[in-house]
Parts: C-alpha cells; structure tokens; sequence
C-alpha cells in the first residue's frame, strides 16, 4: 500500500511540477518572441540584400526597438505616431513596449544588466542612474541627423549632462500643478484654490469637502507626495533658492534642518486621518491617472504633472464636468513657489543600440515634425520645438489651453538662479519608507518630527 | 563495438540521455543562478551599475539593521502560520465529503481544482483586489446588510487577511492528494469500526487521520515552502502595504533587487530565508515523529 501511495504522490508532483514548467515556458517563449522574430527578419533578409547587389545604406532594412511609460492615452498617440514614421520609412520596423511608470524601470533595470536596453528609450528626471547607458547625440546634431535648429538653447539645457552633453531631447516641457473640480469646491462652500493659496487653504478645503460631500477632499498625490509634495515644501522656504531637497551636484542634502519636513508630515498624517486625503489601501486602487480619485468623481483635486491635465480634463467633460488647475500650495502665501519648469521626459539612444543613427534620426523626426506632434498632442509636455508649439497652440483645445497659460505663468514666476530637478540613485527606497512613516504616524508608532528625521536620515544614507 | 554498444544500452546512460534536458535546465536555470546569488550577496551589487565588490559580511549585517526586514519576516510568519493551518483542514475537509461514492464526484473534484489551476495568477489577484476594494463586492453586501463598510487595505491589522483567504481559496492541489491518500485507507478498517459502535467521528480521529498522517506530513511540508514563497498577491493587491502589514518576504526580496538596485543585499536576504526555510522544514520532519503514524511500526 505505501508503495502504491508514494508513487502517486510522486506522479502527483510530477504533474503540478509539469504544469508549473508550462506555464514558465510559455511566459518565456513570449518574452523572447520579439528577438526571436528579429532574427528571423534579419536572416531572411540576408539573402535580399546580396540579391540587389549594392543596397543603398537607407535602404537597410532595421528594426528599431522602443519603449516609453504612461497612461492608455500616450500609448495610443505614440503607436499611431510610430505607425506614421514607419509608412514613411519603409525599411524601418518597430518593435515598441509600453508599460506603466514602475513596470517600465523594472523592466529597464533587468535592460540594463543584460546588456539589451531598447534602441530608443524614455528617460525622466532619474536619469543620473542610467548615464552608462545613454549614447549621447552630440555627434548627430552636429552632423545633421538630429536638428535643434528650433528647440531654443533653455530647453536643450533641460537634458544635458553637467559637462555639456546632449543625452537627449526633451519630449516637452511641464510642471507641476493641482487639477481640481471648481463645482465641488462650490457644492462644499469650500474657497476656490488661488495663485497664492497656502498649505493651510489646501488642507482646509480638503478637510471641508470631505465633511460637507462625504469624498476624499485631495486624492492621493501618490509616490509624487514626495517629489511634489514634500520636497517643494523644502524649498518653499527660506529664501529664494536657499532650501532643496538634494542639492545642485546631487551630491547630498539641499537642506540642513530636517524640521522643515515636520509640518507636511503631520499634515499629511491630520487629512488621513481625517478622510480627506487617501489611506494607503485606497492608494494602491489608483494605478494610474485615468482612474485617479479626481476623475471617478471620489475626490475634488489631485496633483498632475501638467502634461497629464489634458488627458484627464477630456474624461471628465465627457462625465459633464469641467476640471481647472491651480498651482502647488505655498508655505507662506508670500513665499516661493517651489515651482520650476522642467523636461517632462526624454527619448534617448541606447548605448546597446545596433542602429544608433537610425535611432537618433527617429527620436530628431518625433521631436521636430509637426506631422507627427500633431498626433501627440503634446500629451508628454509642451513641445520644445518652437515652430510645432506654434502649429500646435493653432488648434489647442479648451484644455490644452488651460495647460499651456499655467506653464506660461509659472515659467514668469520667480525662479532660483540654479535648481536641480533630478533623482538620486535610490531615492525610490527613500520614498516607500516616507509613505510608511506617513502611515506610522496615522497609527501613532511614531510622531511627525521622528517621521522627518527618519526621513532625512534615509535621504542622507544615499550619499554615504 | 558490441561492448559500446552495450554500454550505450545500460539502463544508466539511457536514463542520463533522457533527464539531460532537465539536468541541463536545472543546471543552467537553477544551479548556476543559486551559486552566483551566494557570490553576489557578499557584494554590493545592483543592476544598474553592474559593478560587484565584495563587501564581505556587511550584506547579512546591515539585515538587523533593516525595519522592514524585521518586519517583512513577521508578517510572513503570521501569513504561513495561519493560512498554511486552514488550507489544509479545508482541503481535507472537502477531500473527505468527496469520497462519498457518488457519480458527481468527479466533477466536484475537477470543480474544486480550478482555482489552483488559476492559483497564483496575477488575474486572479486583481479580481481578489476588487472584491475587497473599498467599493468592492464584499463591501456593497456588508452596506446592503447594513453594516460598516470595511476598510480592508488601509487597515494594518487586517490587510493580511484577505492574502491568507486567497491562499486558502487555493487548498486544490492539497485536496487531491488528501483524496488519493484516502482512497488508500482499507473500507475494512472503517467496517471494523462500525461493528465496534464507532460514531462517525472517532473513526475520523482514530483511523482517517492516523491512517492519513504520512500525506499530511506530505502537504504540511509543501505548503510550508510555497506559503514562504507567495509574492504575487502581495505585489499585485496591496503592494506590501499599509505600513508594510502585507511586506511579505519574497516582495521585499524583490523590492530590494529591482525597485532599490540593492541586487546584492536581496541575494543576501535569500539565502537567509532559505536557511529559515530549511530549519522549520527540518523542524517539522523531526516533529513528524511523534505524529505520523507508521504501519510498519504500528
């Protein structure tokens, strides 16, 4: 009997251990299906080459691999405009990734350590990180494959490296800002936000919306608490400039006293408590800006990266509601604005590349044809070619103008002289224990000021 | 010629020609990968810079250091200790009341696997993470019931157990071998019993179970590692919050190598856990014998 037994026990997990084996095959076929495919194209054209004898160097047949983060919207402008630059080069095959902003560094990192990082890729303000894998565009500019002619010296200085070099274009330039629903401000008896309004304004409209309208008065800034929230808190004060989070070199500390962290945590930690602002479980519901709380119609404002307003300003017109956009909260109604303009993302050459040339030329059409920007709609930022910003204002919708009035009055606003927007290696670590913080001072493990010296302690260890 | 031949034939080379494909898998897929893992944990390595210098014991160090890993490890202790438990029960449960002769048993088996089938998929977990969202259909009964609404993800205390539930949604595979393990027990032993006057329940705890114990040893074992192992309920329904409630260890592993570029750090804290793993495993053996019953002994 026990013989019997343990030989089917042993054919049990044979089986599971065959049906576990299936299933990690067929995830890895499909993984490897595109390079699979690549090959063959190459191979088989091959031989069609050598049949034409001397092929033109244009004529080569390449495949171009790209990747970029974003919401469903993106995705869809970005294919049509790939599908666009295909019809009109022939010999040029995509394949393209798309992938949500974390997925799309997970999948970058593995890249990295195989050597394989897309042809054509988009970076933020993390780049720092991936230096040793961007190839720079010098050489194309200044042989001609990639035009700046009309992208103005400010916004090429938006990606260059500390010593000069052009690691990228600028897919446009954004900002910060907060979307929010003028009627439900109304409805609530809430103050309108306004250009001067203050942490304090903000945080007593969230608490007021929430009591009155039974919905979360601010969504939730996600992981961009930190970057929008609390490190514009930082340099919202002192003087101008005198305060940031990292600073200029990326070297350390922007900051010395880590109280200036204190308030915006409590803040933080008051709202959740409240209701007005979103605990970690509702959190984690939004994935990404088309189901923030703002656009289901559970929350009266949410931060955005300008580029973003659009997108979601159509969705919720479609619901029969009209979304405005104010600017960050300020410390001191009269102090800084902590608001910069900034490249929203870049499109960079790999160093892995095969067609680096080809690769620029693609990422020089993408930023300068108007074609082409016409299908993006500037959805990654304002377009940092003068000439398709113009063609583009021509036909901006109600939104689009919206969007590019507020850039236009934030780049007015005073600025310091030299700001650093980038990240740190690591800072992603640093941002999941800020939220768990925000979370242990909800429950009472820990008060706001341990809170912001953890907090600084941990941003200060990256540089160690 | 006839020798090579002969060699060629001998049950060993033919059982080492057919298993190359999976020793050569294993090799390269496991083998190798475990082996560098343990070189990279005594290093700083991270993907993205892909440099590695050794950093001797600082890896294993800085671990006692590291709130989350302290924590990671609790919470994983909570989620084994208590799913592993009732998904067993449950699956021996249902396995017994399936052993009833009757002609829809089969389809009740089949019936009842289908969520192992499905079991770790991350479609699965998306639906489990709209079940008990805060608007989710757990949520519209308990409003509709009259009740409050509960707030099962932003509620340290709970947030795991929705997680455990899910794992013990999954008791398919433990229930097919809890079957076939009771198929094996004699109808004769039972027979006795009844003339004996056994009710029902003392030939459960006097002959199924002790009959059974070696197929438990089996399942409490299995389950063990796997419950240590779970990641994708964590990662895709609560991402380890809040607070980190839910950090299981192989999502905080996982965290540290691709989200912090601490590759070297993760790799240590593998092998940590597979040292944990290993002593409550042997643990669990040494245990076995005071509770499984053997026949030959017997």
């Amino acid at each position: 009997m026990k013989r019997r037994l343990l030989s089917s026990l042993m054919v049990l997990t044979m089986l599971t251990a065959s049906v576990v084996g299936c299933g990690n095959a067929a995830a890895d076929s499909t993984d490897s299906a595109p390079q699979q495919e690549a090959t063959k194209e190459e191979k088989a054209e091959a031989p069609a080459d050598s049949a034409t004898e001397a092929p033109a160097e244009s004529e080569e047949e390449i495949t171009l691999r790209m990747a970029w983060w974003g919401s469903q919207d993106r995705h869809d402008k970005t294919i049509a405009a790939i599908e666009l630059y295909e019809s009109l080069h022939p010999n040029i095959t995509f394949e393209y990734e798309f992938y949500s902003f974390d997925d799309y560094f997970t999948k970058l990192k593995t890249l990295v350590a195989s050597d394989e990082v897309w042809d054509v890729f988009q970076l933020g303000g993390n780049f720092p990180m991936y230096l040793d894998k961007i190839y720079p565009l010098d050489e194309y500019i200044e042989s001609g494959v990639v035009d700046v002619s009309n992208i103005s010296e400010a916004n090429l200085k938006t990606t260059r490296d500390k010593d000069g070099t052009q690691l990228g274009l600028t897919n446009g330039i954004n900002t910060y800002g907060i979307a929010y629903d003028p009627a439900m401000f109304e409805e609530a008896g809430a103050e309108l936000p306004n250009e001067n309004w203050t942490w304090d304004d903000y945080q007593k409209a969230a608490d007021l919306i929430t009591e009155k309208l039974g919905i979360f008065g601010s969504s939730t800034f996600l992981s961009s608490d930190f970057i929008a929230g609390c490190s514009a808190y930082v340099s919202q004060q002192g003087a101008l400039g005198e305060n940031s989070f990292f600073n200029i070199d990326l070297t350390g500390m922007g900051f010395t006293d880590y109280q200036l962290l204190t308030p915006f945590i409590q803040m933080r930690a008051d709202m959740i408590k409240k209701g007005s602002y979103p605990d970690a479980g509702a959190s984690a519901e939004v994935t990404n800006i088309e189901n923030d709380f703002l656009v289901t119609g559970e929350a009266a404002m949410t931060w955005v990266a300008v580029n973003q307003f659009p997108t979601i300003y159509n969705v919720c017109e479609e619901q029969g509601r009209t979304l405005a956009l104010a600017p960050i909260p300020k410390v001191t109604a009269d102090g800084n604005s902590g608001m910069v303009i900034q490249s929203s993302q870049m499109l960079c050459v790999s160093q892995d590349s095969a067609h680096k040339e080809a690769a620029a030329a693609f990422i020089s059409w993408f930023e300068n044809d108007i074609d082409c920007n016409m299908i993006l709609q500037a959805e990654r930022g304002i377009p940092s070619n003068e000439l398709v910003r113009e063609a583009l204002a021509k036909e901006a919708t109600t939104a689009q103008q919206i969007m590019y009035d507020y850039v236009d009055y934030v780049s007015k606003l005073p600025t310091p002289s030299e700001y650093n927007v980038l990240s740190p290696d690591g800072q992603d670590q640093v941002q999941d224990n800020y939220l768990n913080y925000i979370q242990q001072v909800v429950s009472g493990e820990i008060t706001a000021d341990e809170a912001a010296q953890k907090t600084y302690s941990d941003a200060e260890a990256l540089f160690k | 010629m006839e020798k090579l031949r002969a060699k060629l034939n001998s049950d060993a080379v033919v059982g080492h020609v057919f298993a190359a494909p999976f020793i050569f898998g294993f090799v390269c897929f496991s083998l190798i990968p475990i082996c560098m893992s343990l070189g990279y944990s005594f290093t700083d390595y991270s993907l993205g810079s892909k440099q590695a210098v050794f950093v001797g014991v600082k890896n294993f160090l800085n671990l006692f250091k590291d709130e989350v890993f302290s924590k990671s490890i609790l919470k994983t202790l909570q989620y084994v200790l208590i799913s592993v438990p009732i998904k067993l029960s449950f699956a021996l449960l249902v396995a017994y009341i399936l052993t009833r002769k009757s002609r829809m048993v089969t389809l009740y088996r089949s019936l009842y696997y289908v969520p192992s089938l499905v079991g770790g998929s991350v479609a699965v977990a998306l639906v489990w993470k709209q079940l008990f969202a805060r608007k989710g259909l757990f949520n519209s009964i308990l409003v509709n019931m009259g009740l409050e609404k509960i707030n099962w993800f932003g509620d340290e205390h709970l947030a795991i157990y929705p997680l455990i539930l899910m794992a013990v949604w999954q008791f398919g595979s433990s229930m097919i071998i809890f079957a076939a393990g009771l198929k094996e027990i004699p109808r004769t032993y039972y027979e006795a019993a009844q003339i004996d006057g056994a009710n029902g329940f003392q030939s459960f705890f006097r002959i199924t179970l002790p009959c059974l114990s070696p197929i438990i040893l089996y399942n409490l074992v299995m389950q063990t590692i796997a419950a240590f192992m779970t990641f994708t309920q964590a990662f895709i329904i609560t991402g380890g919050g809040p607070n980190n409630a839910t950090m299981l260890y192989a999502l905080n592993v996982y965290n540290q190598a691709f989200k912090y570029n601490n590759m070297g750090y993760a790799c240590a804290m593998s092998w940590v856990m597979l040292i944990v793993m290993s002593l409550i495993t042997l643990l669990i053996f040494r245990s076995s014998k005071f509770w499984v019953f053997n026949e030959a002994e017997g």
